[in-house]
This record gives C-alpha cells, structure tokens and sequence, in this order.
C-alpha cells in the first residue's frame, strides 16, 4: 500500500511536466502523423489510436486523476448522437477535437472541451446482424470509417464531406465492419466481421490515401498452405476466423498481433473436424514485407463449438514475471480464460479462468446441454488494461451460462447466421467481475464481483485509478490496489464502450460513451426506471458521449 | 429431442450477380455436374432401399448408411469406409463438386453448386449421426432429413440458384452444355440448326434437330416454350424470360413500365395470415422484439424487419418465407431463441407479414413449418402502397 502511493506522487510530478512539453510538441502537426503514432504512449493529450498506443494497452502515464482526487470528478459535458443502437465507439482525441461514431456509422466531430457538434456525418447503411462500430481512424486530414455495409470511407477531417467511399469487403452479403481502423504506415489495419454468417475471416491493409488494397491475411489456410490440414474436407470454406477486435502492433519489428474470432458453423463441430487454425488464436503477423508472414500463432480453444473466440484486444507490456521483466502479450476470451503469452514466441505463461468454466468439453448436442460461460461471457470485445506502477493486469469479465444445442445440420444462407443450431439461452444468473490479475504469479490480486456483466473494458491510470463501465450504465472509478470503489456515475444508459482519456488546458478528461443495449446485452432487468447503483436505468433509448474532469 | 421443420433451411440466390464470363461451358464441369449427380442418386437409392425393405438387425442399417455415404464423399474422405462397398463411381458428389468449385473464377451456377455441396454436407452429417443411433426411430428420423437435404442437391429443373440445385444449374446455365457443342448468343431468334442459346451464362434454349437426336439435353429439362423453327424445334428453358429480359437491357431498351413491376412483383402472394392475428402478434412485437428491432421496424441494435431496406435485402440474399420462419421461430429473440410459444412466433410472423404489406386472409398463419413456403419468395407484394415512406403497412 505504502509503496503504491510514495509511486504515485513521483509519477504524478512526471506527469505535470510531460502534459505541459511532450504532447504540444507532438501536437504541433495539423494531423497526427507516423511520429505521432509510434509516440502515442507518451502524449496524455491526445488519443490517437483505438487504445491510446500501438501496444493496445488503455493505459495513461502522467496522469492528474488520481485516488485521492477522483471522488471530485464532475460531468463536464454530455452530448447526445444517433441512438440506432448501442455505443462502442473508442473516441479518438487531436487537438481538442474528438471524433467518434453511432452503432449505424453516423459520425461526429466534436469540441473536446465543450461537447459542441462542429459537424456530423449520417449514414444509413444496410445492417446484416446487428449494428455496432468501434470508432474512427484519423490522419492526414481524413477520418476513416468502416462501415456495416462493408464499405471504408474516408471524411475531410475538417467538414465531415465524403473524400473517397470504396467498397472493402470482399463479400458484402456476408461480410460487415466493426473494428475501428488502426493507421500504420500510410495504411490502415482493418479485420472483417464475418464469422457467425459462413465467411473466411482476413485481415486487410489498404492505402490510406485512396482505400486500395495493399494486402489481404485469410485467417483460414487454404489448400497448400501449412494448417489447411486441420480442417475435414472443404469445411474451411466457410470456416470462419472473423477478425473483429482491434490489434496491437510492435513498431519496432514490425509485428502485427491479431486474433482470429471462432470456427463456424459455430455450434456443430463434427462437419469441420480437426483443429480448425486459425480460429481462435492469436497471431502475430510479420508485415514488413509485402505479404504478411506468420511469426508464431497460440491456438486458445482448438475445434470450439461454442463460440469462445478470444474478443479482447491483444495488449502487448513489459511486466515482471517471477522477479523478471519480459516483453509479453495479454489475450482473453469469451471461454472466460484470460492468457498471458510471451511476446516472442507465443509460448504460455500463464492463464487463468476469469468466469464460470462447466462443461465446457462436451460438444453441443441436439438434446442440448449447460455450458459456461454463456456466447456472451468471459472476457468481451474491449479487453483489460495493465498497469505498470502495481505490475497488475485489470481486466473485466462476464459471469454467465447457457444452454447449448446444435441442430445437426448446418445450411449457409446469404446475409444470416451460419451456426449449426441457435444462440443458447441465458441459463441462471448474469453478473460480472472486475478481475486485477497480479503479473508476477498469474493469480488473482483481488477480484471484485458485480451484479452487471462487465464489457465496457479498463482504462488504468498512472496514479492507481482503474476506470470501467457495466451494462446497466454505472460508469466507475475503482483503486488499483484493491479494488474500492472510489467515484461512480450512473449514465442510465448501457455501457459497452471503452474509457478513453485526454487533456485540454491542463486538465484531465475521461470519456466514456453510452447508448441502447446492443443485441446481445439487452437484459430484463435493465427496463426503464430501474434501479442502478446511484441512479435509474433511464435513457435505454438515448445514446451519449459524456466527459469528466475535476474542477 | 428437438423437433425439426420438415423441410430444410434452402437458399435462394434471387439476384445472382451476371457474370462477365465467356458464354463457353467448362468442359470438365458439365461432365462433372453429371457424375455428381449419378452419385447423388446413387445415395438416394441405397436410402429408399432400406427404408422400403424388410432387413431387420442393426448391421443392415449401418451397411446402408455407410454405401449412402460413400457415394456422397467418395474415397478420399475420412467418412470413406470401402469394406461397405460403393454404389457411386468412388469420386464421389462432393469430389465432383468440389473439382468443379477449384476451377478459377465463379460462374453462374457456382451459387447452385455452392449451395448443392453445403447440401451434401448436411446429408452426410446426418448419415454419419444415423451411424450412432440407439433407437431405430432416430435412426429413420436422419435418414429422413438426409434425404431432404439430397432431394436439394438434385434441385430441380424449373429454378436456378440453390433451389435449382445440380438439376437446375445443367438445365438453365451454360453448365447444361457438353463439351465441343455448338453455342451461339441466346439473343435474337434461334435458327433451326442445332445449338445451344446461351446469355450471360443462362442457357435459354436448346435447339435440336428433328430428323436426328443429335444434340444431348440435359437429364432434366423445364421446356417452358417449344417453337418449330426450320427443320428443328426450339425448347426454350426456364431461364429464357431472364435471358430475354438481359437481352433487351444490353440492347439499351429501357423495360416497360409493366415489366419493371413484373419483376419487382415477382408473383403473386397467398393469403397467409388473419388480420387479428396480426393485431396480437403487434402485442408479441412489443413486448419481445422492440428493444432491437425498433419502434418503426427499421432496426436499432438488430436489421430493420419490414419496410423497403428489408425487402431490398431479402430479394438481394434469396430469402423464402420458409427462411424467415426458421430465423423466427428458432433463432429469435436472439438473447433467448426458442423461448416463445407457438403461437405467439405465428402471431409475430403474421404481424411481419401485414407490416410488409402482405395481405390478410381467412386462415392464421400456421404454428407448423409448411414445405411449401420454401417456394415463396419475400419480395415486395403485388399492388402493395404503403403510406408510409420507409415502406411499412400499418397494423391494426
């Protein structure tokens, strides 16, 4: 405890110094630049990429928030956008401009400081499944948005008009966009949705100056290539691998880390026997070349028929293991594990069940039978956070089971689901965990059981402070050390968006976005008027961006 | 046991793309199709055999399911037990198919053959469960769903698209015409010489001669015209309305206005539904899919589920009422699929019907999957004038 705080006030002394020169420096460009990018750790000001930094970690150095200060953060502002559906967008922040995204692809810029609307793009684009978008890129005077009609389009930065709109997606009846592009390079890193409606996942770079493809990374080995042998037959085809989730990158090798969704049709495993690679691993991809080139890939859940494809985001950190430092990466998936790799060769370190594990060997059969967690537990899509100062990893989890049933066929049909049976029903409780995962010893350092599933995933704070947001729409502060709750605000929307934070004028902001309940976090006691920790569940029918800050 | 619709999930491609391709038939492909489908009747008869027989014991029944699914995988599948013995050419249908599929490029009846192995895939799961049966009517049950799964890749010769199957692709696409034959542009009149009319890989006719048999027809065809021209007849496939209408567009004449409204219409629509059961199945929309389909029907969290963004997409994907049925009744609500009664996912259905302006009838829309609903396409109805302007019909 007392090593945590004397930490702190060194840090937060670091952190005027650097708010006031570093980031104005980097700052000085009109647009974000390549500097910019592989610096972004550094710069409190801005957020510039999905989790801040290249390394995918939701971390803030310097920071002004701290435990001893945080119960006094204030709403400073809240704007309210299209409420066609749930919020997921990840804000990107420049030079006091914040722009982010509506679940059908609306876009906004908005005044960081205010919340003012400086101009906003509408879109209605044909949704397959569901709507959901995960934010914009920007760079280069352009915003960049991939959108659920499978198309990328690029803004003018300042106007919101459209510059260029191709069409992206290799098959759009099947194939959509969720993730939010990752700029590197003069390219953008972009994965495809489409591993529940019978495609092949892949990952695409394109020009980021005209949306041309640069190369394309089919998840799913083909005929020749090493892997195809873990699939019967012609069941790769449509095999699935989506690749929804952001990515994490290593600059200085040139290492992309991504990972490959769940092996479809989802349920019904005996007409794609075998392994199925590269569902369900992570991979890091080599792409200094033309081509990208596996360095090493970790298969989590091989042959999975429930699936437990791993949704959080890599987060690639130099932790101490055993007294060593060592360059790792962190994964979790919705089979509720959470896995520590070796950042150079994928080796485990460690892993550890963050949710309810049952029946969890026994494939779905057509009587159907319980298995946890539920489709839409364990660790979802917008992962956890590590923080250096407590050598902890926070990650939030959903506590939640199913019935599972596979139908004994599977038939592919244009534009729907490919599962080999249905969804599985809820079965008992939902609830969720905030999981702080002591690096050293991959147990747990303390864990804090919720009544909400938990998917808004963790923004750490330098100074000990760990944000994240439930589904009934509590937006909380809790101490890195154990887990107490030290500042809550009740949005009265549902949260399943990360945290994000900024500076403007020498303060601290924190963002947070809330909306309706997307399909798969509509919960029956989430009805209007009730009750959440400080407040009511009141807007299901409003969506908002909303920033704090002390006085 | 969980009950399943009594005919399969089919796929319909309604609007497949035209493809830039020369109008040529790929010669490996056509005897391909051919043999893929001598295996698939190969498969079916072992099926009907043990079905309409007497053989009593479990190892009759295993022998059959094994024959049956030897001539569907052919021999260099895992599934492939040889001591069974092979009723098919030991290629099998899906080492047809898939030879057919790794020929580059996609071409019009790549959907139909797609669509056709994903049959073949589904029967021989259901083959391969049969294999690990206790009791003789779960037995029975697989073979039953086999077989409708293998009725599918047979297809049949009025339809293209998945519908159509093998049946449908040889007898409505150039994969209908055998290596070295005459092909000619299927626009403009036939002579009376023999040939194949193809357009934009649509066969529209073949042209044979009277005095001799010598032009070979695919083993189904759906004649849908006969003309005598010269010394020959003219027998115009199902596919020739498409191929005329294609014809006229590369023409640059601009359709008729009647025409236009023909195709967006489609056919005509069945009374499927009361109009009180749509009132209290606007009661089920409330209460369970609201939240993410939306007020309007246009969609929020989840697609919008009537209006003209649906329809485009239903026509666009192929969509038949049997599949919306099954989306219904067993994928929804999506947090908890299977969770209504009967006649509330009838009621819904009948509400979605009315919402999309279908018309109301004397009979409810039934709480039971009807085969014949994998005939009727969702598209826009016939003389529908929604007043509103996102396409809705308003329920009562």
């Amino acid at each position: 405890m007392m090593r945590l705080t004397r930490g702190v006030s060194a840090v937060a002394c670091i952190a005027i110094v650097s708010l006031i020169t570093t980031p104005r420096l980097l700052a000085d460009a009109p647009w974000p630049t390549a500097d910019s990018f592989v610096n972004a750790a550094a710069d409190a000001s801005n957020w510039v990429l999905p989790a801040h930094d290249y390394s995918g970690n939701r971390y803030v150095a310097g920071a002004k928030i701290a435990p001893d200060n945080v119960a006094n953060l204030k709403k400073a502002w809240s704007t309210k956008i299209d409420a066609r559906g749930p919020l997921e967008t990840s804000p990107i922040v420049w030079n006091g401009t914040m722009y982010v995204t509506s679940s059908h692809n609306d876009v906004y810029a908005l005044d960081a400081a205010s919340g003012a609307i400086k101009w906003h793009f509408h879109y209605t684009p044909h949704v397959i499944a569901f709507s959901a978008n995960r934010g914009v890129a920007l760079g280069d005077g352009k915003v960049y948005e991939a959108t659920l009609d499978g198309h990328l389009i690029a803004l003018d930065a300042t106007t919101g008009k459209t510059v260029w709109n191709v069409v992206a997606a290799k098959d759009t009846k099947n194939t959509f966009y969720t993730m939010q592009p990752v700029p590197y390079k003069n390219m953008l890193i972009l994965g495809a949705s489409n591993g529940d409606w019978g495609g092949i996942g892949y990952v695409t770079a394109f020009d980021a100056a005209t949306g041309k493809r640069v190369w394309d990374w089919n998840t799913i080995p083909g005929p020749g290539e090493p892997g195809h042998d873990s699939w019967s037959g012609d069941s790769w085809k449509r095999g699935g691998g989506a690749v929804w989730s952001g990515v994490a990158i290593d600059p200085s090798s040139d290492t992309l880390y991504v990972d490959a969704g769940n092996p479809q049709p989802d349920f019904l495993g005996t007409i794609r026997k075998g392994a199925n690679l590269y569902t369900n691993s992570m991979i890091a991809l080599d792409i200094s070349g033309a081509k990208p080139k596996i360095k090493w890939y970790r298969q989590f859940i091989p042959h999975d028929t429930h699936d437990w494809d791993p949704a959080m985001p890599p987060v690639l950190f130099t932790g101490t293991v055993g007294g060593a430092s060592r360059k790792l990466v962190a994964a979790g998936d919705k089979g509720g594990n959470f896995w520590v790799l070796d950042a150079g060769d994928g080796s485990v370190v460690y892993h550890l069940a963050v949710s309810t594990q049952k029946g969890q060997s026994t494939e779905p059969d057509r009587a159907g039978d319980v298995a946890c967690p539920n489709t839409n537990g364990g660790v979802e899509f917008n992962g956890g956070s590590y923080l250096a100062e407590t050598n902890t990893f926070y990650v939030p989890s959903v506590d939640q089971c199913g019935i599972w049933k596979s139908a004994g066929t599977a038939t592919y049909i244009n534009g729907q689901f490919y599962l080999g049976g249905s969804f599985p029903p809820q079965n008992g409780p939902s609830t969720g965990y905030i999981n702080a995962v002591d690096v050293s010893t991959g147990k747990f350092a303390w864990r804090k059981h919720l009544e909400f599933p938990q998917i808004g995933g963790a923004l750490s704070l330098s100074t000990g402070v760990v944000f994240t947001g439930g589904v009934n729409g509590d937006f909380s502060a809790y101490s890195a050390k154990d887990g107490s709750v030290l500042w809550h605000f009740p949005t009265g929307m549902t949260i399943q968006a990360p945290p994000a934070s900024y500076a403007l004028g020498g303060k601290q902001y924190v963002v947070i976005a809330a909306g309706p309940a997307g399909i798969n976090f509509a919960d029956p006691r989430l009805h209007q008027g009730a009750p959440t920790l400080e407040g009511t569940y009141s807007h299901p029918a409003t969506a908002a961006i909303t920033a704090f800050a002390l006085p | 046991m969980r009950t399943f619709s009594s005919f399969p999930l089919l796929v319909l491609i309604a609007a497949a793309a035209l493809v830039p391709r020369a109008a040529t038939a790929a010669v490996d492909a056509h005897a391909s199709a051919l043999a893929a489908l001598s295996d698939v009747r190969a498969s079916i008869g072992e099926i009907v055999r043990i079905e309409d027989g007497d053989a009593v014991g479990h190892g009759a029944y295993l022998r059959a399911a094994h024959r049956a699914l030897n001539a569907l995988v052919g021999r260099r599948d895992d599934g492939y037990v040889a001591a069974f013995g092979d009723p098919g050419d030991g290629t099998g249908t899906l080492g047809h198919l898939d030879a057919m599929l790794d020929t580059e490029g996609t071409s019009l009846w790549t959907p139909a053959v797609d669509g056709a192995k994903a049959n073949v895939l589904a029967a021989a799961g259901n083959l391969a469960d049969s294999m690990h049966e206790k009791q003789m009517e779960d037995y029975q049950a697989d073979l039953t769903h086999a077989i409708a799964n293998l009725a599918l890749v047979t297809g049949r010769a009025s339809q293209t698209g998945v519908f159509g199957g093998l049946s449908g692709a040889l007898a409505n696409t150039s994969l209908g015409v055998p290596a070295g034959a005459t092909v000619v542009s299927g626009c403009g009149p036939a002579s009376g010489t023999p040939a194949y009319g193809v357009v934009a890989g649509r066969l529209a006719y073949v042209a044979v001669s009277r005095a001799a048999a010598s032009t070979a027809l695919p083993p189904d065809l759906s004649v849908s015209r006969i003309v005598v021209r010269g010394g020959g007849l003219v027998l115009y496939t199902s596919a020739a309305a498409d191929a005329a209408s294609l014809c006229r567009q590369s023409s640059r004449r601009e359709p008729s206005r009647r025409e236009r409204a023909r195709d967006v219409a489609g056919q005509s629509f069945p009374a499927l539904y009361t109009a009180s059961q749509a009132h209290a199945g606007a009661a089920v929309y409330r209460q369970y899919c609201i939240q993410c389909h939306g007020v309007d029907l246009q969609g929020t969290a989840g697609p919008g589920v009537a209006g003209k963004e649906f329809l485009s997409s239903a026509q666009g994907n192929g969509w038949t009422l049997g599949d919306l049925r099954t989306l219904i009744f067993e994928n929804m609500p999506f947090s908890n699929p299977g969770s209504l009664t009967p006649k509330q996912y009838a009621a819904v259905t009948a509400f979605l019907l009315a919402s999309n302006c279908y018309p109301a009838g004397a009979a409810p829309f039934p709480t039971t999957a009807q085969a014949s609903f994998a005939h009727v396409k969702i598209v826009t109805p016939k003389g529908a004038r929604p007043p509103a302007k996102n396409g809705v019909c308003p329920v009562r």
